[in-house]
């Protein structure tokens, strides 16, 4: 991990029908890092990435400044943000559930120079790092499992190339033993070079695999630091570890 | 009563009807819009293939390309207007705009072709072929031809091609399709030039079976209601399969009752339909 950050925002903020949902002064992800996002329901996690990525299935009122590699991409379009390697799997609806595995894998993108830091995966790779979604490629989304789903969600963000992957609440749904082999299989992708922002809101698998831990409470950043030093944190232990401190 | 004889003019119909229709089709099956000034956009096709064919001395194989730009630059005036509307999927409000659109249409029609009917006649509309106790032109031949090849490589770049990919994508969610990349926008703007296309097309072959007039337009909405709601909404082969039986259903109830209720059967058999399968005929539910 280096110090330079590939996504930074600075004084972002979503709200929506004049209420104040993320109130962020600054967040920066270091180049293959992974950083956790946590807190309760309603505490503005998944507003962050999508406000990262200029997405919504509402209509927010989003402000402020997003950077990729330095660059500002606030004035971009979604699609565009998606272009430059922000890309988002969201939580819920995360693959086209009428396509095939294989269609949801093929490239929606003809730009074969993706610029600095940013490799698109082949198929071949994709299947290497999921099997099972090699097994169920005739097959539509719809037919597919809550992990195989999130499998082909992360499957589908590689294809497109991604310098910045953001993840939003992946252990949804799933059984103990997935939860663990997804955030897992993120954890090597940070390890061979991806950096990643990812909204979870079980803490204990989280904090197993992040390098660092934010803590959001009503749009805003109550604490952050090392994953090691927020385990100890009393806000984090009592709230979502179970631990009781004294 | 020639039976056969009905048999051909239903399938010439019927071609003819999903000619028409898949246009909307793939308007509404991918941006699940709807587009009341189909009708007279039909109509513009017509005349802008007569104006070239009888005005201009074009020839007529250069007229239809002619009048498909037009169409196409029809929708992408038309999406450029409603894109807000667009992509709230604002349906109440795109139904009164293309309305209005249709209306203005006509007006602009009547304005610059004159009210007077006209009969756009083709090298193909005028030759007839006589077999046996059958009769047809040319120009049914090529509604017949033109169709089955539209239909099939409709169907091919749908299911097999990047950008047919790239449609379906936007169909099932085009929120989704914004984080896969996809400029949601440009598809849709792609989705209404095909549409003012294919209805041109459509026209420059079709109408030259019937005198053609501005104030047509609404027969035409109705055939490609019928069409795309029977085919199961968004579906290319139930298009295809709709407007074939919708020809053949009007030729034959045409010859056995009278042509006058053709119309108001067709509607019978729909709410027939709908009632048992309401998906429409569809090959499939997610049908393509």
């Amino acid at each position: 991990m280096n110090n330079r950050p590939v996504l930074e925002a600075k004084d972002l903020k979503v709200a929506y029908g004049g209420n104040l949902a993320l109130d962020l002064p600054h967040l920066a992800v270091r180049e293959r890092e992974l950083v956790g996002v946590v807190g309760a329901n309603g505490a503005g996690k998944s507003t962050l990435v999508n406000g990262l990525v200029g997405w919504s299935r509402g209509t927010p009122k989003i402000s402020g400044k997003v950077l990729l590699d330095g660059r500002d991409i606030s004035g971009l379009p979604t699609h565009e943000r998606v272009r430059s390697g922000l890309l988002l799997i969201p939580e819920g609806k995360l693959v086209f559930t009428q396509m095939t595995v294989e269609e949801n894998l093929s490239s929606t993108s003809d730009e074969t120079d993706l610029g600095q830091g940013r490799r698109r995966y082949s198929t071949d790779e994709v299947y290497g790092l999921f099997p099972r979604l090699h097994e169920r490629r005739h097959h539509l989304g719809s037919q597919l499992s809550g992990g195989e789903r999130q499998m082909l969600g992360i499957a589908r963000a590689l294809r497109l190339g991604p310098r910045a992957l953001l993840l939003d609440e992946p252990s949804i749904g799933l059984a103990p033993r997935l939860v663990s082999t997804v955030l897992d299989t993120v954890r090597s992708l940070v390890d061979s070079g991806l950096t990643v922002l990812l909204v979870e809101q079980n803490v204990r698998a989280a904090i197993e695999v992040v390098d660092r831990l934010v803590l959001l409470e009503r749009g805003r950043i109550i604490a952050e630091g090392p994953a090691a030093d927020m385990r100890d944190d009393p806000r984090i232990a009592e709230a979502y570890l179970g631990a009781h401190v004294a | 009563m020639n039976l056969t004889q009905q048999l051909v003019n239903g399938i010439v119909l019927g071609h003819a009807y999903a000619l028409i229709a898949i246009g909307w089709t793939v308007l509404l099956g991918v941006a699940r819009l709807v587009n009341f000034g189909h009708g007279q956009m039909y109509m513009l096709g017509a005349f802008v293939t007569w104006y070239g064919v009888s005005r201009l001395g074009l020839p007529y194989i250069v007229s239809i390309p002619f009048a498909m730009l037009a169409g196409v630059a029809v929708g992408f005036i038309m999406q450029r207007v409603m894109l807000r509307l667009t992509l709230k999927q604002d349906l109440v409000s795109i139904m009164i705009v293309t309305l209005g659109f249709g209306y203005v249409l006509h007006g602009a029609a009547a304005l610059t072709f004159g009210s007077t009917g006209q009969i756009l006649e083709t090298p193909l509309s005028t030759q007839d072929i006589y077999w046996g106790d059958l009769w047809f032109t040319y120009q049914d031949i090529a509604i017949v031809i033109v169709a089955i090849l539209f239909f099939a490589a409709l169907k091919y770049t749908i299911d097999r091609t990047r950008i047919g990919r790239l449609a379906r994508m936007v169909a099932e969610d085009p929120q989704l399709a914004a984080l896969a990349g996809i400029n949601v926008k440009r598809v849709y703007f792609g989705v209404f030039a095909f549409e003012g296309a294919a209805v041109a097309l459509a026209a420059a072959l079709v109408a030259p079976r019937t005198p053609i007039l501005t104030s047509m337009g609404f027969d035409e909405v109705i055939v490609t209601f019928v069409v795309v709601v029977l085919g199961g909404i968004g579906s290319v082969t139930g298009s295809y399969l709709a407007g074939l039986a919708l020809g053949l259903f009007t030729a034959f109830f045409g010859a056995f009752v009278s042509p006058a209720y053709a119309t108001a059967a067709a509607f019978a058999v729909l709410i027939a339909v709908l009632v048992v399968r309401p998906g429409g005929l569809a090959v499939s539910p997610g049908g393509r």
